[in-house]
């Protein structure tokens, strides 16, 4: 278990990280996802021991890594870090690289190259290569092998997928996945991308400004956000203000159920899948809201709708089946359905 | 919008190409602007003694002047390889060995009499081919705190015993010193020059030019240097950084020690301006051209008939300087004979 | 003798593919051309060997003498390189990589004895200690005049150096002072290499210098000859001699380098944050920048000032330094821009039609960089006096001779910022009706006119301080303030030769911040 108490950094006037706990169960994969400047590369940095944090402790497995006691050095931490597009040692082969962290005179030196290569799907011919004749997506394979090969205890992954194809991209976060998951390897991951987040993590963590704004399992996150920022940055949310009168939440799209007591004014967010959309002509029940733009998905079409004279404050994106016909200038009715979501820290 | 850094550069690459033509009609035209005219003077001699020399000159003439500076024996081959076509009018020298050369090439216009007649007969060659404008005096420039008088070597033959092993520098790849090798050749024969110069590759801290040797002595690097001894007047004039510790030995006596070395003028038979060429060598011997040699800081010995020197010299009459026609100075032998003891 | 500092950087460009082949041939041509010229050092060291039969070779090359000057040329390189080796790597290290204080301030000095031409170096050590010389003086004073030579190149690789690798291979349990040995100076090699190079070739050229260091080198002894008999076989045989060593040097370089090229893998930036806390050798750690400093700027910068203050009002004899400025500004700009002109051909032809053709053609543009000023100027003087009389002499042949030594120079910095021009404006202006020639100098020639501007600049700087070519080239007349500073140094007459030093320093600080600049762009590249 990765363990971060009360964890300050500073550059200057930008903090860094401001007083940041978490906590990382053993054998999880931990996502630290944030906009860029949110801290979370600056936690990974401090948790492999690159730099050391102002206040605060780390330890891993009950191991202290820094406080009070001083700071392990980072070859002593034996935490794996793969970078941002894997930091392959250019004047290596690829086998020199993936045996880079094994004993020298390992006699089985060659035979466990072979195996963690094809471990990340790389046939063992590979081994002779140069990173600069890989793809991206090989050389961030050799970089997992490579970490792999010293049976760490953690594994750190600095936006490991970011600089490849959208394709690949989910192609080689499942990979990744199941490697660690076979290995027993916990590991942090460090990303911008939500999707990403979302998909990867099985304990989430959402940075702001150097500080947590929520952490949990994903879902938990998705569904019921800490703050409006939160539920933004994890996905397209509608925050509705409204009056909150035995469990049900009077909002501009009607009437919506909630976990919450009464209260005069909350901020209630239902996002895009909940909104039920209905040609005017076919209902008359609901808000009423006005087609701006409509884009073609397949599917779906994916529909920007004005409600403002129906009180939501800004149009919203909601995806309706390809067979519903309904063009830009068209009324719609609008109704939520489901259960939402009351923000606990709604202005009152 | 993208801004364009390079938008006033790119006016320049349209207009290169005229400037490309402009420059390329100056470098052709320069050389045949500067054989218009004025003189050019081929000189070995120190650059700043030749260029008093053509201030003056032009001064009283209005005869512009262009120096070429080299060494003796690089500009006496040069005018040998250029032959006709050689550009120079006038060469001057610091030692007669490279008027030599190229008066044995024929390359030297006859001089008349009224230049020959202004430097005495034992300054200057039978043939008048050319003249003496300046002369030097061999000397052996000691460290005052290193060497008292009674130590002093009294001949330079001296200097090649052993217990002068590494006691005193000079610069033997310079034509001061070539000519000083050419004198000993004259006197002391083929044999004993080699043997001498053979004791000297051994006993002699070897540095490039002769105030370098001075310093070396001054600096107690050396006990003394032999050296000419302008060298150490014109240092002590000065700021005496190279010569502060150290006196002159004259060794006198005949002795090739004392060798007087010969510092030539002539005229090129293939000037195109002979008539200025002839005018500037008047002008060097005559007594207004001797002048600088004894007023300016060259310390250099006037030869001009009758001429004093700089009244800081001891006269070159009573130096007791072996007497050696400068025909006769054989550098060519003498650099086969340094470079067979390894000096060259 | 070029200074091509070469950071690197260049890449030619990745659609090398062309406008229709009827762009070629002027251009082809005009390259071919350069190429040619460029041989004509090279063909005059080898004609000069074939006629001189091999009796007159075995008694002018076989001789004690010239023994003496090999081993003291490579006593020369064999200290001078792994010394600078070792202190450059440990400077760049200090100031590129540690919190040492004041790590910008001491970029700048240790690049800053580039501005004293290494003439001036000696110079002011020969006024300082004077009886400093012999093998310790010359090694001494190459390392302070060169060291910049190698301390750019593999500052600017250690500022490139992705820090994740680092970061990634102590994260894998190896020491720091493992992860210097095994990834940082690995990736060091060719910025080393080159480097080392770059002196290896000065050493070999350098006249002054080892002059007043009182070091005999097959340049020196060349001038010497030259000296004493003008253009005559001696010369040219050591000549030819010198041109071995030269070659030998380039094809040890490519034997020791093979076909290693290290590239950064993947793009973006590389971020670097943290620096290696010295702790409590932070303070002793500055005794290396500073006693550098001290040893090749300090000296000359004190010995200078001592000089022009002892020197006073006299030494600014303006009647003659105007002249010689006037002088070494037109030879230097007209050399510039020739030299700028002759490179460009060669430098589209690497870049945008890459073969084994232009391969060649390129060698020959570079290889006479290698080659030192003197060789040049020998073969020059000996062509034009035997068989090309009217240029004998002339500016033209002068300036012919700065073409030679400083093309290489051009040629980089050309080269790089064509590969920037996209090629796709050639075509455009080619589909707009230009002829092929015309299209592209309107187009990528007028974009990469800034770049060519800077390595013009570098050219001129070359230029003004170039010493043996202009001696032994010059027409009648000439007095640069190289010469000039020349012939008071060589009479020891300290003092006067201080105004032509000062000036060519304050001459040549534009390079030292052009090439600070340079490497400083090395990181967002």
């Amino acid at each position: 278990m990765l363990e971060l108490r009360g964890i300050s950094k500073s550059y200057g006037d930008h903090k860094g990280a401001s007083d940041v706990s978490l906590v990382a169960p053993s054998g999880s994969r931990t996502v630290i996802v944030g906009p860029s400047g949110s801290g979370k590369t600056t936690l990974l940095r401090l948790i492999a021991g690159f730099e050391a944090p102002d206040a605060g402790t780390i330890s891993l497995d009950g191991r202290q890594l820094h406080g009070a006691g001083g700071s392990v050095p980072p070859h002593k931490r034996n935490i794996a870090y793969v970078a941002q597009e894997g930091a392959l040692f250019p004047h290596m082969s690829v086998g020199d690289n993936v045996g880079f962290a094994m004993p020298r005179q390992a006699v089985d030196r060659a035979r466990r190259v072979d195996e963690l290569l094809e471990q990340v799907g790389l046939p063992a011919g590979f081994r002779a290569r140069r990173p600069h004749q890989l793809s991206g997506g090989q050389q961030q394979r050799v970089a997992l092998a490579r970490a792999l090969a010293q049976k760490p205890d953690l594994m750190l992954l600095d936006e490991p997928f970011s600089a490849l194809d959208t394709g690949l991209r989910e192609a080689m976060r499942t990979m990744v996945g199941d490697v660690l998951r076979e290995a027993g390897i916990a590991s942090v991951l460090v990303t911008h991308d939500q999707a990403e987040a979302l998909a990867f993590a099985d304990h989430l963590v959402v940075m702001r400004d150097g500080l947590v704004a929520d952490a949990g399992p994903p879902q938990r996150l998705y569904e019921r956000p800490a703050d409006v920022e939160t539920a933004r940055f994890l996905g397209e949310a509608i925050v509705l203000p409204s009056a909150i009168v035995g469990g049900v939440a009077r909002t501009a799209l009607g009437d919506v159920p909630v976990r919450h007591e009464d209260v005069a004014r909350a901020d209630v967010l239902v996002r895009p899948e909940q909104v039920v959309v209905a040609a005017q002509s076919e209902s008359s029940m609901g808000a009423l809201g006005r087609i701006l733009h409509r884009s073609y998905r397949g599917a779906q079409w994916r529909l920007e709708i004005d409600c403002r004279d129906g009180g939501v404050a800004e149009p919203f994106c909601v995806d309706v089946p390809a067979g519903l016909d309904l063009k830009p200038g068209d009324l719609v009715r609008l109704s939520v359905a489901n259960e939402a979501h009351v923000f606990p820290d709604s202005p009152t | 919008m993208e801004k364009r850094p390079g938008a006033a550069v790119c006016d320049m690459t349209t207009r290169l190409p005229v400037v490309l033509g402009a420059l390329f009609a100056l470098g052709l035209g320069l050389p045949a602007l500067a054989q218009e005219g004025p003189i050019v003077v081929y000189n070995a001699q120190h650059e700043t003694l030749a260029q008093e020399w053509a201030t003056a000159f032009t001064e009283e003439t209005g005869i512009p002047v262009i120096i070429r500076q080299g060494a003796d024996l690089e500009v006496a081959n040069q005018i040998l390889q250029e032959g006709a076509n050689s550009p120079a009018d006038v060469f001057l020298t610091e030692n007669s060995p490279g008027m030599v050369l190229v008066d044995g090439a024929g390359l030297f216009e006859p001089l008349p009499q009224d230049i020959l007649d202004q430097v005495p007969s034992q300054f200057r060659p039978e043939n008048g081919n050319w003249t003496g404008i300046a002369a030097r005096s061999t000397v052996f420039a000691y460290n005052k705190d290193a060497l008292s008088e009674g130590d002093l070597p009294t001949t330079m033959a001296a200097l090649a015993e052993p217990e002068w092993q590494g006691r005193w520098a000079a610069s033997p790849s310079g034509a001061d010193f070539q000519a000083i090798v050419a004198a000993y050749l004259v006197l002391e024969g083929e044999e004993a020059t080699l043997d001498w110069l053979k004791g000297m590759q051994t006993n002699a801290v070897i540095v490039r030019g002769n105030r370098a040797a001075l310093a070396a002595a001054n600096n107690g690097e050396v006990d003394g240097a032999l050296i000419y001894h302008y060298y150490w007047f014109g240092d002590q004039a000065g700021t005496k950084e190279s010569s502060g510790n150290t006196a002159l030995h004259y060794f006198g006596n005949q002795d090739p020690g004392a060798f007087v070395s010969i510092s030539g003028g002539g005229v090129l038979k293939s000037s195109q301006h002979k008539d200025e060429a002839l005018a500037f060598l008047r002008f060097i011997t005559s007594a207004k051209g001797q002048d600088v040699l004894r007023d300016g800081q060259s310390f250099e010995y006037a030869v001009g008939v009758d001429h004093e020197s700089n009244p800081a010299l001891p006269p070159l009459a009573g130096l007791g300087a072996p007497e050696i026609d400068p025909t006769q100075l054989d550098t060519v032998k003498a650099a086969e004979l340094m470079t067979e003891a390894g000096l060259l | 003798m070029a200074v091509s500092v070469d950071l690197g950087a260049t890449k030619a460009a990745k659609n090398a593919r062309s406008l229709g082949s009827s762009g070629h041939p002027l251009i082809l041509g005009a390259a071919a051309l350069t190429g040619l010229l460029s041989l004509l050092p090279l063909g005059f060291v080898v004609y000069i060997a074939a006629t001189s039969g091999w009796g007159t070779i075995a008694d002018l090359v076989f001789r004690p003498k010239v023994g003496g000057l090999l081993v003291n040329t490579l006593m020369l390189l064999v200290l001078v390189l792994p010394l600078s080796v070792l202190l450059a790597v440990a400077l760049a290290w200090l100031i590129e990589r540690t919190d040492i204080p004041f790590a910008k301030f001491w970029s700048w000095m240790v690049i800053a004895p580039l501005a004293l031409p290494a003439f001036v170096h000696s110079y002011a050590w020969n006024a300082f200690m004077p009886r400093f010389h012999g093998l310790g003086a010359a090694v001494l004073v190459s390392i302070l005049a060169y060291l910049p030579f190698l301390y750019l190149p593999v500052a600017a690789q250690l500022r490139r150096l992705d820090p994740a690798q680092e970061e990634t291979a102590q994260s894998m349990g190896k020491r720091p002072i493992e992860v210097f040995f095994l990834v940082v100076l690995p990736q060091l090699r060719l910025a080393i290499l080159g480097g080392a190079l770059l002196i290896g070739l000065h050493l070999l050229a350098e006249y002054g210098l080892f002059v007043l260091t009182r070091f005999d080198t097959f340049a020196t002894a060349i001038v010497d000859q030259f000296q004493s008999v003008y253009s005559g076989p001696s010369a040219n045989l050591l000549g030819g001699v010198l041109v071995l060593l030269c070659l030998g040097l380039l094809g040890l370089e490519n034997l020791v380098r093979g076909s290693e090229r290290y590239a950064r893998v993947g793009a973006g930036a590389a971020r670097r944050r943290g620096r290696v806390a010295l702790g409590r050798w932070r303070c002793p750690a500055l005794l290396l920048p500073l006693i550098f400093a001290a040893l090749s700027l300090a000296v000359p910068v004190l010995t200078l000032g001592r000089w022009l203050w002892s020197g006073g009002a006299e030494i600014w004899r303006f009647d003659f330094i105007l002249p010689a400025l006037g002088q070494t500004a037109v030879l230097a700009l007209a050399g510039a821009v020739l030299t700028t002109l002759a490179a460009v051909p060669m430098a589209w032809l690497a870049v945008r039609a890459p073969g084994r053709v232009q391969r060649t053609l390129e060698a020959c543009h570079s290889y006479v960089g290698a080659l030192p000023g003197v060789i040049i100027a020998l073969a020059l003087v000996t062509i034009t006096v035997q068989v090309a009389l009217p240029l004998y002499q002339t500016l033209a042949t002068l300036i012919f001779a700065y073409v030679l030594m400083f093309l290489p120079r051009a040629l980089v910095g050309l080269r790089t910022s064509i590969a920037q021009a996209p090629v796709e404006l050639e075509r455009a202006a080619a589909s707009l009706g230009r002829p092929p020639v015309s299209a592209i100098w309107h187009t990528t020639i007028r974009l990469a006119a800034p770049g060519a501007m800077a390595s013009a600049a570098l050219v001129a700087l070359g230029i003004t301080t170039e010493l043996t070519g202009t001696l032994m080239l010059a027409p009648n007349g000439t007095r640069t303030l190289a010469m000039r500073f020349w012939s008071y140094t060589s009479e020891l007459d300290f003092a006067s030769a201080a105004p032509y030093a000062l000036l060519m320093i304050v001459l040549s600080i534009p390079l030292v911040i052009m090439l600070h600049m340079q490497s400083d762009r090395v990181e967002q590249a």
